[in-house]
């Protein structure tokens, strides 16, 4: 099986991380994965874009130019890449800042607060983990046990807090997501 | 057991450069190679080398310059605007007969172009690194993995041919995150040291005179100007690296290197499902350049070469010109500036040059 | 008193620079000051571009020669790599202060330890006379036929006043080479520079107030002359900068 995923918002909304730990996941379970960053030239506050692509073969090509899995955190993304998921593939938006998402004929769109669940977490950091959370629990792409791995591993040498902070916004996201699950 | 690391293609690139040995490398920021002189200002350090960032890229392709005539395998590493600053002491390099790595992770173009990753290079690459007519080995690879392969043999080329060795790879390699399998470190010692090096060691007693130089008489240097004619002759029969894919019974052959031929994979792969014969070759060098397999298809059966690559006007298009001789039609295909190849955009491409057409609208 | 005697890094060949030139004795200099301090088989010339760059044929100690104002950046790779060898730079003011400005100052800046003797003649003299960076105000060359006029070129650039500003040289000192009281001063600062280096001190700079008899259309003797009452007292010399004394 081969999965496309597409993160989109803006610099500092955790895009390029939750790409990067989705692939180490799928990576740490024996699967492939490419991870390509899109950047702006701006350092902060400009568009954030980065491509992830899993498989169980090799991957030959990293670039898809339709994604299965849509991820947009902001209204700016959403204008701009909106168009760039498959037909019956998953549309996630962050309801906080996108209201009314297109429900095109084919597309399961989750509209989560994800904003909302990371202030509630209690770290808008957390926001990267809470997206893949909801991919895990609509989907099978990684598992849950080995995203917990990759966390554990890359905040073994942070305070104990912030792991558990992460496991928490983990936890609320495959709640979430369990809900949308086909 | 390898040294697997889920990396990306910068700093994978500077990894495989420390376990070949290199230990000096200079550089300037530029974007999207800033991972390499980033990594390697922490990791050089750690195995005894030396980083230097550079005031500009003029003077770090002359800092490896200075580090590489003393024996140092030295690295430099830019994209397209701080390759042609680096265009002086590339041509300076090939002249004293120093050898050395030079990495481009190629963007948009011309001019500052954009940050945007594209294949805008390739003649430069090929045919003008610098002034003065030389050539120097130019590796193109196609993944994180073959990227890490070729720049841990980079020094051996280099020194062999004492000339330096040219990577070109564009911004979505040297960015991609892809597992690698690291070689182990390359352990080198005095004795690895090559003769000329402008070194003391093991010699205090010496009584001769060590020199380097790009300066020569005119005799001696139409005799290096003919010698280095000769070695890129015997580049091609030796050293010349590509990949067939799907050739055996193709009727139209891809010819695509680095980003382009991954893409280019995809689309055929889909192409050969839907029954037509496409094929790819991907050439490896760059410089010395894969003539002999595209001049030997077998043209009563090849009905056209399509070239596909990530710029406007596709490049490498003279070069495949000049062995396909007017036996087929070239077509070519590509994106630019910035905006990415991507699998639909290429396969719809292909699909419109092999189905004569017949798909279109 | 010294002993007179051919130096040891002076190979014999004709050395290719002008009668009266003083290239030819800051070269000595440095090769007498090599073999004083025991250092000639250790030294590496890096040999920039200019008349300077005639020292490949006669330089007969270890060099390399390397692009027009880079000598900076060549010499930071090679002491980078080779900390041992005693290295220096030697360099003409087209060379440092014009196209190599960036190099000096950077390699300057970065306290990088080897010396770079900078031979200032206030002309490009391989390529034929024209203006460079030091050229005085009023001086006639290939490319300021009227004198050289400040309200286009700017006025001459003082490179031991600039690099003295930065806090990372150990040893910035300017020396005329036109009278026996100013080589033996040069020949004393050569041997500072090259000790602090073996010492590590960091980046030392020498500039050598020289000649050019054919491009300033002088003989060499008038040259003297016209140092005199031309150059020195635009370019002063003086010791800018010595870590030893500014430590006290």
């Amino acid at each position: 099986m081969k999965q496309s995923f597409v993160f989109s918002g803006s610099g500092g909304q955790g895009i390029m991380s939750a790409g990067i730990t989705l692939a180490q996941a799928a990576i740490d379970m024996g699967k492939h994965a490419t991870y390509l960053p899109e950047y702006g030239p701006e350092q902060r506050g400009g568009s954030a874009k980065c491509t992830v692509v899993i498989s169980d073969e090799p991957i030959v090509s990293p670039l898809p130019r339709l994604c299965d899995n849509l991820i947009v955190m902001n209204e700016l993304a959403y204008k701009k890449f909106k168009d760039d998921v498959k037909d019956g593939g998953v549309l996630l938006v962050n309801s906080c800042r996108i209201s009314d998402p297109d429900r095109r004929d084919g597309l399961s769109v989750i509209s989560a607060p994800v904003d909302d669940i990371a202030l509630e977490v209690g770290n808008d950091k957390a926001a990267n983990v809470i997206l893949i959370g909801i991919l895990i629990g609509a989907t099978d792409i990684v598992s849950e046990e080995a995203f917990k791995l990759s966390l554990q591993e890359k905040f073994k040498n942070k305070k104990p807090g912030i792991l558990e902070m992460n496991l928490n916004a983990l936890a609320k996201g495959i709640e979430l997501g369990r809900h949308h699950r086909k | 057991m390898g040294d697997k690391k889920f990396m990306k293609g910068n700093n994978a690139i500077a990894e495989a450069a420390v376990r070949a040995g290199c230990r000096f490398f200079a550089g300037y920021p530029i974007t999207p190679q800033n991972e390499i002189p980033e990594y390697l200002s922490w990791r050089l350090p750690e195995v005894g080398g030396a980083f230097v960032q550079g005031e500009s890229e003029v003077a770090s392709i002359n800092m490896v310059y200075g580090a590489a005539a003393m024996g140092t395998r030295a690295l430099t590493s830019s994209s397209g605007p701080g390759i042609s600053l680096k265009a002086e002491g590339i041509s300076y390099l090939a002249a004293a007969a120093l050898p050395a790595v030079i990495v481009n992770i190629s963007r948009g173009g011309p001019g500052l172009g954009s940050i945007q990753p594209a294949q805008s290079d390739y003649l430069q690459a090929t045919k003008a690194l610098g002034h003065g007519g030389f050539h120097a080995m130019v590796f193109a690879p196609n993944s994180a993995q073959e990227a890490v392969d070729l720049v841990y043999n980079a020094w051996d080329y280099a020194e062999r041919d004492r000339n330096p060795v040219f990577i070109l790879m564009d911004g979505c390699l040297g960015n991609i995150m892809e597992e690698v399998d690291l070689p182990p470190m390359k352990e080198l010692n005095d004795e690895d040291i090559p003769g000329w090096a402008l070194t003391r060691r093991n010699d205090p007693e010496r009584d001769w005179q060590l020199s380097l130089t790009p300066i020569y008489t005119e005799e001696m240097l139409e005799g290096l100007n003919a010698m280095a004619g000769e070695m890129y002759k015997s580049w091609e029969t030796e050293d010349v690296k590509y990949e067939e894919f799907m050739l055996d019974d193709a009727e139209y052959v891809v010819v695509a290197y680095g980003i382009a031929s991954r893409v280019s994979k995809e689309a055929i792969l889909k192409l050969r499902e839907q029954g037509y014969k496409v094929g790819l070759i991907r050439p490896i060098t760059l410089f010395p350049f894969p003539k002999k397999v595209i001049h030997d298809l077998d043209y009563s059966k090849v009905k056209g070469i399509i070239d596909v690559e990530m710029t406007l006007p596709a490049q490498m298009h003279d070069d495949i010109a000049l062995q396909v001789l007017e036996r087929c039609p070239i077509y070519e295909y590509g994106r630019s500036g910035g905006c990415l190849l991507d699998d639909d955009g290429v396969y719809e491409a292909l699909l419109d040059i092999v189905s004569g057409g017949e798909n279109n609208g | 008193m010294a002993e007179y005697k051919r130096s040891s890094l002076i190979a014999s060949a004709p050395s290719g620079y002008c009668p009266g030139c003083l290239h030819s004795l800051a070269t000595r200099l440095i090769s007498d000051v090599l073999d004083e301090l025991g250092q000639a088989q250790n030294s590496l010339n890096v040999i920039s571009v200019g008349c300077s760059a005639l020292n490949i044929k006669y330089w007969g100690g270890d060099f390399l020669s390397v692009a027009h104002g880079r000598a900076p950046a060549a010499a930071t790779g090679i002491k980078r790599v080779n900390p041992e060898r005693l290295v220096f730079a030697y360099q003409g003011d087209g060379d440092l202060a014009a196209i190599g400005l960036a190099e000096i100052m950077s390699a300057a800046n970065r306290g990088e330890n080897f010396t770079v003797i900078f031979a200032n003649n206030q002309t490009y003299g391989m390529t034929g006379g024209q203006m460079a960076p030091t050229t005085l105000e009023g001086q006639v060359t290939t490319t300021t036929v009227n004198g050289r006029d400040p309200s286009t070129t700017g006025y001459p650039l003082k490179m031991c006043e600039l690099i003295s500003t930065l806090k990372a040289p150990a040893y910035v000192a300017r020396f005329a080479l036109n009278s026996p009281k100013g080589i033996n001063q040069a020949r004393a600062g050569i041997k500072k520079a090259f000790q602090l280096q073996m010492q590590g001190k960091g980046f030392t700079f020498v500039e050598l107030l020289t000649n050019c008899p054919t491009n300033w259309h002088l003989s060499p003797l008038k040259t003297l002359e016209y140092m005199d009452t031309n150059t020195i007292p635009y370019f002063t010399p003086g010791i800018y900068k010595d870590c030893e004394v500014d430590a006290e």
